[in-house]
Order: C-alpha cells, then sequence, then structure tokens
C-alpha cells in the first residue's frame, strides 16, 4: 500500500528532515510511527499524502509514484487517504456537518448520500447534537472528532494521523485510540504518528521509530 | 451528481460573498469606479459618435437673394425644389428677419447696427437636404441649377465644415478606439488585483480544499462564479451612476458647438445589456488570472 525508496528529504537546512527512508506499509496494517520532536515524523506522512516531495528517493502510494503524479491524479488519490492534521485543519466558518460533508462534496455525491454519510459517521463519534456548531465553539477533543470525522466519513483506503492525542486528556486519548482501532478493524491501513510513550505501551502493533530523520 | 456540483459552486460563491462581504464591498466598489471610467469612455464616444451621424444625415443649404425677392419668385423655387427627393423648405427669411434675428444674437450689443444706413444682410430661402434620400451629388446639383437663376446671388451649404468634422471623427474613432482598449484592459488589471485580494484572503481554506482531495477545478470555479458576480455587480453600479450622472448633465447643462445645440443620448438597453455582459467577462477573465497566478506559486 506504501513504499518508501531511500527518501531523502532537505528544506534547506545543514541537517536534512529525512535521511535514507525505506518503508513498506501491507494494506490492512496498523503502524505507529514515533519518535522525539524533530524527529521527522510530520515530514514523513506529509510525503505520503504529498504535501511535501521528496529531494530524492521514491514514494508509491497505493501503485502511484508520487514524484511523477499528475495534478488531477493527486486529488483523485487524497480521496482515498484520510488525514488527520495535528493542528485539525478544520474551516472554521463552516460548521461541522459543513467541515465533514467537504470530502464527500468533492467526489460529487448527491446532497441525500452526503447527509446520510455524515449523520451516521458524527452519530459513531457521538457528535451528532455538535452539527449545526462551528469549530471556535468546540472543545479540542470535540475538534479532533470532527477532524477524525472528515477523515473518514468517505471510507479511505489509508488513514494518517499525525498526533492525533496531543492535546487530549488520558480519557479522551484512550476514546481517540479506540476509534482509530475500530476503523483498522473495518479494513483501513493506518498510520499514526505520535511522540506519546504512554500510547505505545503494551501495544502489538508494528512501530516505526525516527530520529534525526532516520528510521532507528 | 453533475447538477449536486453545480448546486454546490453556485450556493459556495454565494456564502461566500455574503462571508467575506466586507472584501467583496471594497472589491465591488474598486471595479465600479474602473467600470465608470470605461463606461464614462463609451458614453462620450457613443454620443459624438452619434452627433456625427445625425449631422451627415442631412444638411442645410441656403440659398441668397439679390435684393427682396417677391413672394412669387419664392414660390416657384420652392415648388422647383419639391421636385427633388429630400428636399425639405426651412423657410424663407427676409432682410428685415435677418436683421432682427442678427439683433437679437447680439443682445447688448445690437446698438452697433444703428450706425448702418441701409440693411447689408441678404434675403434668404433655407432648407434640408436629406443625405439618404437625394445621395451625395444633390447639394451641388441644385447650387449649380439655382444660380443660374438671375435674383439668386449666391447659394450656400455646410457639407464642406461636414466632411472636414467627419475626417476628424474618423481619427477620433480610431483613437478612441485605441484609448478604450488601455481603459479596458486597465480595468481589467484593477479588477484581477481586486480578486486577488478576495483569493488571498481564503488561502488557508484553499489549502484545506485541496488536502482532503479537491481537484484545481472545484476550487476555482466558485471563485470564477464570485468574480462574475462581483463584475456584474460592479458593472451595475458603474452604470447607475453614470446614468444619475447623466440626468445631471442633461438638466442642468446645455452644450453647444457653434450655434446648434449638442443632443446627449444615454445608451441604448441593447448597449447596457452589452456593458453587463462584459462587465460579467471582465470578472471571469480577472478571476481566471488571479486563480492562475494564486496556483502558479
Amino acid at each position: 500500500m506504501i513504499q518508501l525508496f531511500q527518501v531523502y528529504k532537505n528544506f534547506g537546512s545543514k541537517n536534512p528532515a529525512l535521511l535514507d527512508i525505506n518503508l513498506t506499509v501491507k494494506k490492512g496494517e496498523f503502524v505507529f510511527i514515533t519518535g522525539p520532536s524533530g524527529a521527522g515524523k510530520t515530514t514523513l506522512l506529509k510525503i505520503i499524502f504529498c504535501a511535501e516531495k521528496p529531494t530524492s528517493g521514491n514514494a508509491l502510494v497505493d501503485g502511484r509514484n508520487l514524484n511523477r503524479i499528475k495534478d488531477r491524479e493527486l486529488a483523485l488519490l487524497r480521496r482515498r487517504i484520510g488525514v488527520i492534521f495535528q493542528d485539525f485543519k478544520l474551516l472554521p466558518r463552516r460548521n461541522v456537518f459543513e467541515n465533514v460533508a467537504l470530502a464527500l462534496e468533492i467526489m460529487g455525491f448527491p446532497f441525500y448520500m452526503i447527509r446520510k454519510k455524515v449523520h451516521q459517521t458524527l452519530r459513531y463519534l457521538g457528535l451528532a447534537n455538535k452539527e449545526g456548531y462551528y469549530p471556535p465553539q468546540l472543545s479540542g477533543g470535540e475538534q479532533q472528532r470532527v477532524a477524525i470525522a472528515r477523515a473518514i466519513v468517505n471510507n479511505p483506503l489509508i488513514l494518517l494521523a499525525d498526533e492525533p492525542t496531543g492535546n487530549l486528556d488520558p480519557d479522551l486519548t484512550m476514546e481517540i485510540m479506540a476509534l482509530l482501532k475500530e476503523i483498522h478493524i473495518k479494513g483501513t491501513t493506518v498510520l499514526v504518528a505520535t511522540h506519546s510513550q504512554e500510547l505505545l505501551k503494551d501495544t502489538t502493533r508494528r512501530i516505526i521509530t525516527l530520529n534525526k530523520g532516520r528510521i532507528v | 451528481m453533475k447538477i449536486t456540483i453545480f448546486h454546490y459552486f453556485i450556493r459556495q460563491a454565494m456564502v461566500n460573498i455574503f462571508e467575506n462581504r466586507l472584501v467583496h464591498l471594497i472589491g465591488i466598489g474598486t471595479m465600479s469606479i474602473a467600470f465608470l471610467i470605461f463606461y464614462t469612455f463609451i458614453l462620450i464616444f457613443v454620443n459624438l459618435n452619434y452627433w456625427t451621424e445625425e449631422q451627415g444625415r442631412s444638411l442645410t443649404m441656403s440659398i441668397y437673394f439679390k435684393g427682396e425677392p417677391d413672394r412669387v419668385l419664392i414660390e416657384n423655387i420652392e415648388k422647383e425644389l419639391f421636385l427633388f427627393p429630400g428636399v425639405t423648405i426651412k423657410g424663407f427669411v427676409s432682410k428685415d428677419d435677418a436683421m432682427k434675428s442678427l439683433r437679437r444674437k447680439l443682445g447688448d450689443k445690437a446698438g452697433l447696427l444703428d450706425g448702418l444706413k441701409e440693411n447689408p444682410l441678404p434675403a434668404s430661402l433655407e432648407i434640408i437636404l436629406s443625405r439618404d434620400k437625394g445621395g451625395d451629388s444633390l447639394p451641388y446639383q441644385l447650387k449649380t441649377k439655382l444660380e443660374k437663376i438671375d435674383t439668386v446671388d449666391e447659394v450656400q451649404y455646410s457639407q464642406e465644415w461636414i466632411r472636414r468634422f467627419q475626417t476628424v471623427m474618423e481619427a477620433i474613432k480610431i483613437v478612441g478606439m485605441i484609448f478604450g482598449g488601455l481603459l479596458f484592459l486597465a480595468a481589467l488589471f484593477i479588477i484581477t488585483n481586486t480578486i486577488k485580494l478576495t483569493i488571498y484572503s481564503r488561502k488557508e481554506e484553499i489549502e484545506i480544499l485541496k488536502l482532503v482531495g479537491a481537484t484545481n477545478r472545484f476550487v476555482k470555479i466558485p471563485f470564477m462564479i464570485e468574480g462574475s458576480i462581483q463584475g456584474f455587480l460592479g458593472g451595475a453600479v458603474a452604470l447607475i451612476i453614470l446614468f444619475l450622472v447623466y440626468i445631471i448633465v442633461i438638466t442642468r447643462i446645455d452644450i453647444r458647438i457653434g450655434f446648434a445645440s449638442l443632443d446627449i443620448v444615454f445608451l441604448s438597453p441593447q448597449f447596457i445589456l452589452f456593458l453587463l455582459f462584459i462587465s460579467v467577462i471582465i470578472g471571469f477573465i480577472g478571476s481566471t488570472i488571479s486563480l492562475g497566478r494564486f496556483f502558479r506559486t
């Protein structure tokens, strides 16, 4: 599903953000990417959803070489990748329903289907009574769940989560992790970037550790 | 599905205009000023064109007599003139009428005429020739024919002046088209930059849309609709202002060239629709250019 070959990324500073990354993630896997702040976790996720291109090396996602992908193909690929951003990236002037519906609107779903799928997803995430709220009116945990709702509403093949529990208390952290596990059980490949050792304790999942841009 | 997306684009454009109403109001205001300059120029140009055509369509001919002609002679000349197509008799002006008219025109300075021993002004018959009906050679034919009559002193007509005026107008038309073209480009430039403001104010939103899988077209179309709506509103406001200014001008100012009063006409309804269409097109092109630049950077 995801293959990275000798990926190197440099933003222009002396130390590269990623160095000699070779990685394969199979369909249906649940993988943790961990490491201290600045280790390159976010950059690695950005390369996978093509927000950044590798300085050298190749990245293949769902069989597409991201170095040679065209704009339209990239848009279509991103529809198959759900991303939960560290800073949520919700549209502040659209309410919860509209933020989640966005992922379906861009795919051209008819409105009755959008309504049905968004309601289902918001119910699933415990946000059914919040659909008319705007992001600034919600707590951090609620905003996080809206971001998850938008990422999963169109049943993506891959779900990327960048520090999904970063700002949450332990109870909410467990709740979000339980949700991600549930999504994984339904067949989605999940990659979670986290620096929290608490999350990794007792896990049987594959853990990829990054340090100074390298896999260790 | 297509209808859903189209519905989304329209709804999104309207929502964006409402949510960013201040930026849009500034944009529409700026566009209105740009359009107003452009349309004022067009109105002046249309009027000059209309006026030349009106003047060129007919011309006035004056038949001057030696002394005071008798009534029978005038009637005979009139009968003969009626045989020519496109001839309208404006009226006979006797020597006394000519003097009275001159005194009226001189106003306070009419006293200058008191020193004259006799009235030097000739009696005349004024006629109007229609160029459409009579053709270009009619004035010359009539002049030759009338000057053969003993009591006719001289025949004068304004065609030479009109011809010269038309040559000047042709030159003005060419200069006008170049100037109009430049104003069009200036309006487009202002509008492109105005729309760029609205696009940059929503940079983050565009980034999020792209990250969740929106194609460039999906992001661009609502902006193009917004640009077109802005263009339409900017054009409409400019036309309303122009019409109000026109009303004030025609009721308060009498524009004259020589003794001829110049009628000022407003743009025809068809031309107004055409200009509104042009406004929409400029708004659309402006947003397309701005988006092109934005997506390249």
